[in-house]
């Protein structure tokens, strides 16, 4: 029986840096391997779905402008990945993957968690395809 | 609150909330001074339905929904769910996956028991300790972030699998913080059975006879605290443990004190197994070719949680999503110690050998039941439905 | 008329009143960062102390029903009336006692637990459990402590042959550290300020985890504030009560800092080292150990006066 077994450690942690990070001040690197933000390339995409049936929480969804010439786009909601990489195993074609260094996600409004991933004419016009009909609602 | 005296009863409500539980459960004790005699339970507060919304998905989802039962071992719940679905399935998962998941188990392990070791010291007024281990806990998730991708939930596994390898890299970062765990560790089984304060707050206190223990059905280190030699790992290997046998930990007093020592001496034995898996990994595939449907049919899969036994019960229909999946996690099994061994201790113990048990609550709630006037019933799920729209109206 | 203006400047700026809050805030900064960097912690900021209390104040206080509230609102104020009057007789900072006259030790000692008792009689006021158990706690806590703390500082006063802190300070400036000679009394006086001001490992009057914040769970707001800057005010004043008496006395402002932060030093390390105990345990360890103990230091101490041996 001892009383007070801690008093070599205690007083090495005394002269210790503290073991906590000052986060927003100093950072330091994710991991290689860390999940964050999910990318999407375009010209790999064979447009089977597999990731779309695979997402265990509905945040990919790839819109086919024109499935003959291969014209997708895909709309990522980063709020509701929950980082699994479930999608990046299912891909056949190596065309997601997730980015270690995007991973600060955080925002105070809801719009910059969707982001649309393609090439630039096709997300442009599904865009405005998109801001044509919410009009033509909005009117009726 | 008005009225502080049910007849002759003092009563102390800790709970659904109370700073030393960390989430919703209700106990009532029954106090005579400080003295407890008398002790219920209520649970249910975070009940979310997984095992119905389980029947929805499709496998591959379930994994991942699976794994969120539990924030703490969440890798054991996939593990267990996938391997129930690879026997179904009739695949045989390559080894190098096998030894790979086994190694994620003991990290979470590791990173489960000084979880613990930090609460049980904070549940006991020892802040220093519960710093130190927290600190040092932080290697062990650093290390599943590295290897994994994530801190919590790491999803490592895929039906037929795992997503990543372990690299040399990977691995000497692995060896280097087990070697520094251990002299950590040495500390800590010293300071848990010689560190006179903390002794006076777990010697002789909540002791669960052997008998006791085999009855109340418990499992896991609180069952093995008490003598009873009750290790999954050992009685039905799974994965690669056939390979890496585990060493079974038993204490025979059954008190507080036991429950630290086993977890503590569990330490040493996850780091063994750790160094044993990364010196002969076997070579070969991550994973094997998995079909989307899986066979009719129904299976039990029972794993090693940091807490005990877990068991999944998973019947198929042939279709692309399960028939019924039943979970069963070790916490519900241990719940009625704490009601066992709470009358006739100081209220200073209750919160101690309640977190003794290592309790998860939200693994726990999966059950539906009515205290009535008629006492327990059953409901089915048409009458659950019309419940919920009487009692929202 | 100058008489008068000098009693209120050292009843409401200094030594009293606001200059001992300052210190209270200041000790009790210092106290946790140091716990914090024994528990290998950053540990609070330096105006984190000061910003609680104002936080607390602009919050609303919560009445709870079924209660008294004039006690319930009054109780505070009393208890940090009692911590404050009593700076008065204590040399704070270094400088000689504002007020000081034959017996102000037991004087002292009994408006030092005020403090403790206005939280008891607090937590007992209002109908909820945990505060009920509190209460009655931290009453146990007070009468295991209360003795064996009052006989620990009746030494000196025996070997200076004074019940008046000014004279016993100034035998305890012009002698050796009384601590040498009583070191018994010291590290009851030392451990019985712990308990005093329910720090670890004496601070199962307001366990957490087992009843919430003990007595003191209903207060919010204003009264809570008052309670927590009247207990860092004991914080100052038990420091210097023991620097001056077994530390060689507090002669200048230099020796008073250097003495009372060794002893916050000691005093922190002491905090994090153990774990809490029961109210069972700490009874018993006072009335087991602490109080026979200083009591066989004290009859020694007596017997050696008797016979007039120089002490």
């Amino acid at each position: 029986m001892k009383i007070g077994s801690l008093i070599g450690d205690i007083l090495k942690s005394f002269f210790k840096k503290p073991a906590t990070i000052l986060y927003p001040v100093e950072r330091i690197h994710a991991p290689e391997r860390y999940r964050g933000q999910l990318f999407w390339e375009p010209e790999k995409c064979s447009g089977c779905q597999l990731c779309v049936k695979d997402c265990p929480s509905n945040a990919i969804e790839l819109i086919v402008l024109d499935k003959v010439n291969k014209r997708f786009v895909m709309r990522y909601d980063k709020d509701k990945c929950t980082y699994c990489a479930q999608c990046v195993a299912s891909c056949r074609f190596a065309c997601l993957n997730m980015n270690s260094d995007q991973w600060e996600l955080a925002s105070l409004r809801k719009e910059p968690f969707t982001v649309y991933y393609g090439k630039d004419e096709d997300v442009s016009f599904l865009l405005a395809e998109r801001a044509a009909t919410s009009h033509l609602h909005s009117t009726e | 609150m008005p009225e502080t005296k049910h007849g002759d009863k003092f009563i102390v409500p800790i709970g659904p909330q109370h700073p030393a539980l960390k989430e919703p459960g209700h106990f009532e004790f029954t106090v005579d001074g400080e003295t407890v005699t008398g002790a219920s339970v209520r649970l249910g507060f975070v009940h979310r339905g997984i095992e119905k919304a389980a029947e929805e998905r499709t496998y591959i989802q379930d994994l991942y929904l699976l794994e969120r039962i539990c924030g703490i071992c969440s890798h054991v719940h996939a593990m267990a769910f996938a391997l129930g679905v690879e026997k179904l399935a009739g695949v045989t998962v390559p080894e190098r996956a096998q030894a790979i998941r086994v190694l994620v188990a003991e990290m979470e392990r590791i990173h489960s028991h000084l979880l613990w070791l930090g609460v049980a010291a904070h549940e006991a007024g020892f802040d220093t300790l519960f710093m130190y281990a927290w600190r040092d806990r932080e290697k062990v998730m650093d290390l599943l972030e590295q290897l994994c991708g994530n801190r919590v939930n790491y999803s490592i596994n895929v039906l037929g699998g795992v997503k990543e390898d372990v690299n040399d890299v990977i691995r000497d970062g692995i060896l280097s913080a087990m070697d520094y765990l251990e002299t950590r560790t040495v500390l800590y089984l010293k300071l848990v059975t010689t560190e006179r304060t903390l002794i006076g707050r777990t010697r002789g206190i909540g002791i669960m006879e052997k008998q006791t223990a085999a009855r109340l059905g418990t499992v896991g280190p609180t069952a093995r605290a008490s003598g009873l030699e009750r290790d999954i790992r050992l009685e039905a290997p799974y994965a690669a443990y056939l390979q890496y046998p585990a060493r079974i930990v038993t204490e025979q007093t059954g008190d507080l004190e036991a429950r630290f020592i086993v977890r503590v001496k569990e330490l040493y034995e996850s780091f063994r197994l750790i160094r044993g898996i990364l010196s002969t990994l076997p070579g070969g595939e991550l994973t094997t070719k998995m079909p989307r449907r899986i066979p009719e049919g129904e299976t039990i899969s029972r794993v090693e949680a940091p807490r005990g036994e877990l068991f999944y019960y998973i019947k198929s229909n042939g279709s692309d999503k399960p028939d019924r999946v039943k979970v069963r996690t070790p916490s519900i099994n241990n719940f009625a110690s704490v009601m066992a061994t709470a009358v006739g201790h100081k209220l200073a113990d209750i919160p101690m050998i309640l977190s003794g048990i290592d309790p998860c609550f939200s693994c726990n709630d999966r059950m539906v039941s009515i205290r009535g006037s008629e006492g327990q019933q059953a409901v089915d799920w048409e009458e659950l439905r019309l419940y919920g729209i009487e009692y929202y109206r | 008329m100058s008489e008068n203006m000098k009693s209120i400047l050292s009843l409401l700026i200094f030594p009293g009143g606001l200059a001992v809050m300052a210190a209270g805030m200041i000790y009790e900064y210092i106290d946790r960062k140091l716990v914090a960097r024994f528990q290998n912690r950053v540990g609070p900021r330096w105006f984190q102390p000061l910003a609680d209390f104002i936080k607390l104040l602009a919050k609303e206080e919560v009445i709870p029903e079924g209660i008294h509230p004039v006690l319930f609102q009054w109780l505070p104020v009393v208890a940090i009336a009692g911590a404050l009057t009593s700076a008065l007789y204590v040399p704070m900072f270094g400088v000689e006692p504002a007020f000081h006259f034959t017996g102000d030790l037991v004087v002292t000692i009994y408006l030092l637990s005020i403090l403790t008792l206005c939280t008891g009689l607090a937590g007992a006021n209002v109908a909820n459990r945990f505060s009920i158990i509190g209460a009655t706690r931290t009453l146990t806590q007070l009468f295991s402590y209360e003795a064996p703390f009052l006989l620990a500082l009746f030494g000196p006063a025996i070997a200076a042959g004074s019940w008046d802190i000014a004279v016993i300070e100034q035998y305890a400036t012009s002698h050796p550290w009384l601590m040498v000679f009583q070191p018994i009394g010291f590290l009851v006086a030392l451990i019985g300020l712990m308990g005093k001001l329910e720090l670890p490992p004496f601070d199962a009057p307001e366990a957490e985890t087992e009843i919430v914040s003990g007595a003191l769970t209903e207060y919010s707001g204003r009264g809570y504030a008052l309670f927590r800057l009247g207990r860092s005010v004991e914080l100052v004043i038990g420091l210097t009560l023991v620097a001056a008496f077994y530390l060689g006395g507090v002669a200048n402002p230099l020796l008073f800092l250097a003495k009372t932060l060794g002893l916050l030093l000691i005093i922190a390390a002491l905090q994090s080292l153990f774990a809490r105990l029961r109210i069972d345990q700490t009874v018993g360890l006072w009335w087991r150990s602490g109080a026979v103990l200083v009591l066989l230091q004290l009859l020694v101490l007596i017997a050696l006066k008797y016979f007039g041996v120089a002490i």
